[in-house]
C-alpha cells in the first residue's frame, strides 16, 4: 500500500488583488515518488507550492501532509517535513554567509550549537559544496546558488522536497548536476520530490508522474501518457520534449514505434531494439503521406 | 558602474587590528570614539587624532582603500572648516572685506573637523579589519538588541543585490538610448525607475519573508558563531579604554 504524503482536495486561492490564482485544485502524491507540475506562464504554479507548506492557506480546500491537515497550529511540525526551494536563490538564500544559512533552519528548529555544526558538514558534503562554507551567497555563480539554496533546505532534512522552476537559468552542466543530486536524494533517501517546471525536457529525467495545472489540476498521468496527449499539450500552450517531437517525425517516415521515447536515454534503448528485430538496420523512407504528415506535425508545433 | 560598498574588502589581511577579538574592538573602539568626540581641549583632540591615525596605520589597510572612503566623509566634514571661522563671534585674525575671519572660529572649526575625522579614521580598524557578517554576529554576542542585528545582516546581505539590480534597470534604459543626465525628462525617468525598483523590492520582500517562514523564522534570529578572547585581546582593549578615560581625566584636571 503507498502511503500518501501529500494529499490537496478542492484548493482554490485568490491573491489580495483578485487575481484569481487557483481554482479547486486537487491531487495525490505518495510517498518516494517524483512529482513534475507543469503548466504556462501564470497557472498558478508557484502559488499552489507556496500551499504545501502553509505560507499561503486556501480560502477553501484543504492540504494534508502525512495525513496531517496544514494549519496555523501545526505549522512548525509541517515546516520540517516539506522544504521548499524558492525559484530565485536571491530569495533563498538571505543570510550573510552560506554557513549561517544553512545553519538558519536547524537553529530554527530548535537543535543545539554541535548538533547544527552537524547538520551543516553533513548536508555540505553531500551536496558537494565543500570550501563553499564561508562564502558570501552573493559571489556564487548560478548554478553553485542552485545547489546552496538546495542545500539551505536539505539541511533541516526534510521528507518531501519542493522545488520551483529548478532548472531555470541554468548551464548544461550545472543542470544536470542539479537533476542528479535531486535523483540521488530521492533514490538514496527516499525523499519525496515535487517540482514545478517549464523546461519539458527535462522532465522525463526527473519525474515518474506529471499533473498539469492550469488554476486546477487539468490532467495526471506518467510522462508518457501526458506528452502524448497533443490536444492537452496544446490547450494549455504545453511543449513536448524535444525527443519526443523528433521521434514524431521518425514515424512519418515509417519508423515504428508505438511509444515515443522522451528522453536521450529511451531513444538509444528504442533504437536498439528497432535495430535488433530487423537485423542490424533501420529503415526509414518517404511514402505517399509523409510530406502531409511532417507538415501536420511542423504546423502543430508553430502554434507554440 | 557602481561600485559595491564593501567596508570589509580588506578583512582578510594581518595585523594586530585584525587579530583583535571583534568584540573587544568594537567595545573598546566605540568607546574611544565617543572619548574624542566628547571632548572640547584642542591639543588633546590633536592627541587623539594622532592616536587615531596610529590605528589606523597598525591595521595595515591599502592607503588608496582609505582615502577612497575618506574623501566621501571630507565633503561633509570640509565645510566646518570653511565656514566655522567666518561665522564664530570673537577675536579678528583679518577681515576680507565687512566679513571677519576669527580666532575662536577657526579654532572650532579644526576642532569639529578633527573630532569627525578621528571618529571615521577609527571606523577603519574597527569595521574594514573584520569580515562584516562577523562584526554583526558579534554586535549580537554583545547583546545588542536583536531586531537590530536582523536589520544590518539583510541590508548587508541585500545592499549588493539591489545594486546590482539598480544596474540592470540601468543597462535596460541605457540600451534603449536613455542618456543619464540632468533634464527634467532624464529625472523623471530615473524617477520611474527607482518606483520600479521599490516595487521589485517590495515583492522580493515578500518572497524572502516567505523563504524564511519554510525554514522555521517566527521572528527572531539565532547565529552561530564562535568568539575565543585571549590575554592579548583583554590587554589591548583595556588599555585603549584607559587611554580613552585619560583623556577625560587631563581635560578635567586641567
Ligand atoms: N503576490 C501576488 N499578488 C497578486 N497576484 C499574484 C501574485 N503572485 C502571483 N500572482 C498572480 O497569480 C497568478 C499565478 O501566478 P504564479 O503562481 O506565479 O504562476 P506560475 O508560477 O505558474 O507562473 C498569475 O496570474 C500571477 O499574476
Ligand atoms: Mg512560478
Amino acid at each position: 500500500m503507498k502511503k500518501e504524503a501529500i494529499s490537496v482536495k478542492n484548493l482554490t486561492y485568490t491573491h489580495p488583488d483578485g487575481t484569481k490564482a487557483l481554482e479547486d485544485a486537487s491531487l495525490e502524491v505518495y510517498e518516494g515518488e517524483r512529482i513534475a507540475i507543469v503548466g504556462p506562464n501564470g497557472a498558478g504554479k508557484t502559488t499552489f507550492l507556496l500551499h504545501l507548506n502553509g505560507i499561503l492557506r486556501g480560502s477553501d480546500g484543504q492540504v494534508e501532509v502525512f495525513g496531517k491537515s496544514v494549519d496555523k497550529e501545526n505549522k512548525e511540525e509541517i515546516i520540517k517535513e516539506v522544504g521548499i526551494v524558492f525559484q530565485d536563490p536571491d530569495d533563498q538564500l538571505f543570510m550573510p554567509t552560506l554557513f549561517d544559512d544553512l545553519a538558519f533552519g536547524p537553529l530554527n528548529m530548535g537543535l543545539k550549537g554541535d548538533k547544527v555544526r552537524e547538520r551543516v558538514e553533513k548536508t555540505i558534503l553531500s551536496l558537494g559544496l565543500m570550501g563553499y562554507e564561508n562564502r558570501c551567497p552573493h559571489h556564487l555563480s548560478g548554478g553553485e546558488k542552485k545547489k546552496a539554496s538546495l542545500a539551505a533546505v536539505m539541511s533541516m532534512e526534510p521528507r518531501i522536497l519542493v522545488l520551483d522552476e529548478p532548472t531555470a537559468n541554468l548551464d548544461p552542466k550545472s543542470r544536470a548536476e542539479l537533476i542528479k543530486i535531486v535523483n540521488d536524494l530521492n533514490e538514496r533517501e527516499g525523499i519525496t520530490v515535487i517540482m514545478a517546471t517549464h523546461d519539458v525536457n527535462a522532465v522525463p529525467a526527473i519525474a515518474d508522474r506529471v499533473f498539469v495545472l492550469n488554476k486546477k489540476v487539468i490532467a495526471e498521468g506518467t510522462t508518457q501518457e501526458i506528452f502524448s496527449d497533443g490536444a492537452l499539450m496544446k490547450a494549455n500552450n504545453l511543449e513536448v520534449p524535444d525527443v519526443f517531437k523528433l521521434f514524431e517525425v521518425l514515424r512519418c517516415f515509417g519508423y515504428n514505434c508505438e511509444e515515443l521515447p522522451l528522453s536521450i536515454d529511451e531513444a538509444i534503448e528504442h533504437l536498439m531494439r528497432t535495430a535488433e528485430v530487423n537485423g542490424g538496420h533501420i529503415h526509414l523512407h518517404i511514402h505517399e503521406h509523409t510530406h502531409d504528415e511532417v507538415k501536420k506535425l511542423r504546423s502543430e508545433y508553430e502554434h507554440h | 558602474m557602481m561600485e559595491y560598498p564593501e567596508i570589509d574588502k580588506y578583512a582578510s589581511l594581518d595585523s594586530p587590528m585584525h587579530r583583535f577579538d571583534p568584540r573587544a574592538k568594537i567595545i573598546a573602539f566605540i568607546f574611544l570614539i565617543f572619548s574624542i568626540v566628547l571632548l572640547n581641549d584642542l591639543k588633546l583632540v590633536l592627541i587623539g587624532f594622532l592616536v587615531s591615525i596610529l590605528f589606523l596605520i597598525a591595521s595595515k589597510l591599502p592607503f588608496h582603500f582609505v582615502i577612497r572612503h575618506l574623501k566621501g566623509v571630507s565633503i561633509f566634514i570640509i565645510p566646518f572648516l570653511v565656514i566655522m571661522p567666518f561665522t564664530v563671534k570673537g577675536d579678528e585674525i583679518f577681515s576680507i572685506y565687512a566679513i571677519k575671519v576669527t580666532y575662536e572660529g577657526l579654532r572650532y572649526g579644526i576642532l569639529v573637523a578633527l573630532k569627525a575625522f578621528s571618529a571615521v579614521i577609527l571606523i577603519f580598524p574597527m569595521v574594514a579589519t573584520t569580515k562584516f557578517e562577523t562584526t554583526i554576529k558579534a554586535l549580537d554576542k554583545l547583546k545588542v538588541p536583536n531586531i537590530l542585528v536582523q536589520m544590518l545582516m539583510f541590508t548587508y546581505r541585500y545592499i549588493f543585490v539591489f545594486v546590482d539590480e539598480f544596474q540592470k534597470l540601468l543597462i535596460a534604459m541605457e540600451s534603449r538610448g536613455f542618456k543619464l543626465g540632468t533634464s527634467l525628462y532624464a529625472l523623471r525617468t530615473i524617477g520611474n525607475a527607482l518606483g520600479m525598483l521599490f516595487v521589485r523590492s517590495y515583492e522580493r520582500a515578500e518572497r524572502v519573508y516567505w523563504a524564511m517562514q519554510s525554514r522555521g523564522y517566527t521572528g527572531s534570529q539565532k547565529t552561530l558563531a564562535e568568539f575565543k578572547m585571549c590575554t592579548k585581546d583583554y590587554v589591548l582593549m583595556v588599555v585603549i579604554i584607559a587611554f580613552a578615560v585619560c583623556l577625560h581625566v587631563v581635560c578635567y584636571a586641567y
